[in-house]
């Protein structure tokens, strides 16, 4: 890009860096443990130490929001990883030769973008037991999300697989008699991974606001762990906003990193 | 006369079609041989199956290729690969195309120079000779940075690299400007005149070929219809579609 990055592009780079450092730093930064429930106060209302508040159970509202931030900048790109590995790893059977196998991946990826992924995941909320371990609710609901998600990028890089087989690059390669090893790795995969960013820059966006709406729904990350997503089951309580603008806080910090990864997110040129 | 370097008669076919019928000709070492004919003819399908590389295009070629005096019709792929680019190199129509947009010059050397060699290469002689620079700046460009001649060029120089006895170029000058044109096939001939390379040059284009090539075969409807040095194929056409040819040539009048 000629004259370096636009101004809004480094003003949302800025402001998303500072969010993840934010949420790294949690364990530092938050003054109060994110399970703790201090019962000592009778109203919930913010004061000294608790700037945010405390939530129905007596946690400090700051320090979990913290904690979920840390929980989304952490576990969203993580979940896109997988998704874009899995992708890789699938759409490759397009390069081969045989019918049934290209035939295989097309069925497979229509199934996927076809499934009731909701349902899967209040498969998976009803199986789990409920004193399942936070860690392990949080990482099962991200490493699902990564795996469900495989099938929006696959699309993407299985036409690119395919376009190549017509590419006048790909015969000047066979006819200068690289072996389809060479070809795969120096010629073809610099065309995939510059999709791959793309895609990549795509879905974490979109597994931030997954999380969300999962996590609304109770099928998320689970108690007491907190997320963007569980935080926001507070807002299906008007009294509680009412009583406490700062439960508004972990919908002001989505709607703002979003604004911000929308920002960032490639051109539709670029990422098809 | 010398064992020619290229020996063919080959059919080709995609699907039903046959596109190509029992095509007959050779080439004898540091021969330029034009080969021409109109779009549909059936060019860029015989320069692909003389490779063998019509299949990934869709297409079966039967008949007999002979290069160096072996036979490569019954060659395993592995085989062809090691020909390829080594023996037999390839300039491809369109440097927009045909070079991998996303690679840089160095990269394009470097792995044309592995397919059949190992250790380090110095490309330096080879730029040189396509009158291409060859510092840093130039080998960091990516492909499609650029410009058409330069791109020809570098195509032209990755098929020169291992030194093949045979240069089969597709059209290489269809997509430049007149000037860019006239110097490529200056570069065509001087490589033919310096390293001895036998050319196959295939050419809609009856005028712009004949200054360079010893002999000119006309393909018509995937039947080669007459051959023969250019200043015969010029002033006694025999086919009627090389009289076609002839005729429909660009003279240039001027005013008085």
């Amino acid at each position: 890009m000629a004259g370096g990055p636009r101004p809004m592009t480094r003003l949302a780079v800025t402001l998303l860096c500072l969010v993840v450092v934010l949420g790294l730093a949690a364990p530092w930064l938050a003054p109060h443990p994110y399970a703790q429930q201090i019962r000592e106060f009778t109203t919930t209302a913010p004061q000294p130490g608790f700037p945010m508040g405390l939530d129905d159970l007596g946690r400090d509202r700051l320090s979990r929001l913290l904690y979920a931030t840390r929980v989304s900048v952490l576990l969203a790109p993580a979940a896109a990883t997988i998704s874009i590995l899995v992708a890789l790893l699938l759409s490759a059977l397009a390069a081969t030769p045989s019918r049934t196998l290209r035939w295989s991946l097309s069925l497979g990826n229509s199934i996927f973008l076809s499934l009731p992924w909701i349902f899967l995941f209040i498969i998976l909320r009803a199986k789990l037991p409920l004193n399942t371990d936070p860690v392990v609710s949080v990482t099962l609901t991200f490493a699902l999300m990564g795996v469900a998600g495989w099938a929006v990028p696959s699309r993407a890089f299985t036409a690119s697989i395919l376009g190549m087989k017509d590419a006048g690059w790909l015969l000047q390669a066979r006819a200068a008699g690289l072996k389809p090893w060479r070809i795969a790795t120096s010629h073809a995969w610099p065309h995939l991974w510059a999709l791959a960013l793309a895609q990549f820059r795509i879905l974490i966006p979109a597994y931030v606001l997954s999380e969300a709406s999962l996590g609304l729904l109770g099928l998320g990350v689970a108690d007491p762990m907190p997320s963007w997503g569980n935080l926001l089951q507070d807002l299906q309580h008007p009294d509680v906003v009412q009583a406490n603008p700062w439960t508004l806080a972990p919908l002001g910090l989505l709607v703002f990193v979003m604004i911000c990864l929308e920002v960032l997110a490639p051109s539709r040129k670029v990422a098809l | 006369m010398s064992r020619p370097v290229l020996q063919y008669r080959i059919s080709a076919r995609y699907g039903a079609t046959e596109v190509l019928h029992e095509v007959a000709a050779a080439l004898a070492p540091a021969q330029i041989v034009s080969l021409v004919g109109l779009s549909g003819s059936g060019k860029s399908t015989l320069a692909l199956a003389l490779l063998r590389l019509l299949r990934y295009r869709g297409g079966q070629v039967t008949g007999s290729i002979r290069l160096e005096g072996r036979e490569l019709t019954t060659l395993a792929e592995s085989e062809m690969r090691a020909i390829r680019g080594h023996r037999i190199g390839y300039v491809p129509q369109s440097p927009g195309l045909s070079l991998n947009p996303r690679l840089r010059v160095q990269t394009l050397l470097h792995e044309t120079w592995r397919a059949h060699a190992a250790g380090p290469a110095n490309h330096q002689a080879l730029l040189e000779s396509v009158q291409l620079p060859a510092d840093a700046v130039f080998l960091r460009k990516r492909a499609d940075e650029l410009s058409t001649g330069q791109g020809q060029r570098l195509l032209i120089a990755l098929a020169l690299m291992h030194s093949p006895a045979l240069l089969i170029a597709d059209e290489p000058t269809s997509a430049l400007d007149a000037i860019t044109q006239a110097s490529i096939l200056d570069l065509f001939a001087k490589i033919n005149r310096e390293r001895g390379t036998a050319i196959l040059f295939i050419s809609h284009d009856l005028l712009s070929v004949a200054g360079i090539s010893h002999r000119v075969d006309i393909l018509h409807e995937g039947h080669l219809v007459e051959s023969g040095p250019p200043v015969a194929v010029f002033r006694t056409p025999q086919h009627p579609f090389t009289r076609r040819l002839v005729a429909a040539m660009p003279r240039l009048v001027l005013p008085d």
